[in-house]
């Protein structure tokens, strides 16, 4: 992932002014001891389940139960998000990848912390945490099994390092027993993590 | 302060400032252009818990500080507005001498 090798992979468009100045105020109030990060990260948490990963679900539901929707969305997930209304700034391309049986697929961002947040919301904090960076490249089974994702060692783990240009959205496999589920029952399964990888959804347990 | 109690206190800002100031939506969803926007929003609201400071006195700043910056050309309503909400956050806060 360097930028120098010729390799195309842009990272992050200079923040604007307006984004270093929050950056800088947030750290002005934590300094003063006025306000922690974490009382910051739980209004953000309430609002992303509002906005955010609900946004995202309703993409996954919809390519569980849809399949020529699943296949617009593999092929050219920005247009298919599109269709459902959900548009980020120009220039912001989703790429949606698929888990199957053989493989699993996580994202990071290895230089800072680009994220889909037109179908997820805000990135929670340990997205953008250094070691959760470097980690998830270096050895990304042991960060998954520290997020309780156990895999077999015949599935292929593929990490996915998004950039200001390419933002990857995961989507988990159906879980086994949601058969006779509608669509909005199971959009309820798809949480944040599972459409950034570090988790798998789980079926009802009413249904098990 | 439980993920209840903090619904209720965001459900009470966005009502205390849908007169006069409130906050950017789309098709009644809340706007946020880019993450910074919802940082700033959280930072507004810890500031009110932290200082005990009312929503009614918050949405004096923020009509000012929206007065003060109107929204430049080029830029999103959501950036405008949340750029004032900082200038706000600081405003209350120099009011109380918290910055010094």
């Amino acid at each position: 992932v360097s930028t120098e090798d010729g390799h195309d992979h842009h990272h992050p468009r200079p923040d604007s002014q307006v984004a270093l100045r929050a950056r800088a105020l947030e750290a002005l109030l934590a300094e003063k001891g006025l306000v922690a990060a974490d009382a910051i990260d739980a209004v953000v948490e309430l609002y992303e389940r509002d906005v955010g990963p609900q946004n995202g679900a309703k993409v996954v539901a919809r390519a569980w139960t849809d399949p020529a929707f699943r296949e617009r969305l593999l092929e050219n997930g920005t247009k298919a998000i599109a269709e459902l209304g959900f548009v980020g700034a120009q220039g912001d391309n989703v790429v949606a990848v698929a888990n199957t049986p053989t493989v699993h697929n996580v994202v990071v961002c290895t230089l800072c912390s680009c994220y889909p947040w037109p179908v997820l919301g805000l990135p929670p904090t340990w997205y953008k945490s250094p070691p959760y960076r470097a980690r998830m490249v270096a050895e990304p089974r042991a960060v998954l099994r520290e997020f309780g994702v156990e895999l077999p060692d015949e599935v292929e783990v593929r990490v996915w390092d998004s950039s200001a240009e390419v933002r990857y959205l995961v989507v988990p496999m159906r879980p086994a027993g949601t058969d006779g589920l509608p669509e909005d029952a199971l959009r309820a399964l798809v949480t944040r993590d599972c459409m950034i990888g570090t988790a798998v959804p789980s079926a009802p347990e009413s249904t098990l | 302060m439980s993920t209840a109690d903090r619904a209720v206190r965001l459900a009470d800002l966005d009502a205390a400032l849908a007169r006069g100031v409130p906050l950017p939506r789309d098709n009644g969803e809340l706007v946020f252009d880019e993450p910074w926007q919802g940082r700033a929003l959280g930072m507004g609201v810890a500031i009110l818990d932290h200082t005990g400071a009312s929503w009614a006195e918050f949405r004096r700043h923020l009509a000012i500080a929206i007065r003060h910056r109107p929204q430049h050309p080029g830029e999103s309503a959501a950036t405008a507005y949340y750029a004032a909400w900082m200038d706000a956050v600081e405003a209350l806060l120099a009011e109380r001498g918290r910055l010094a």
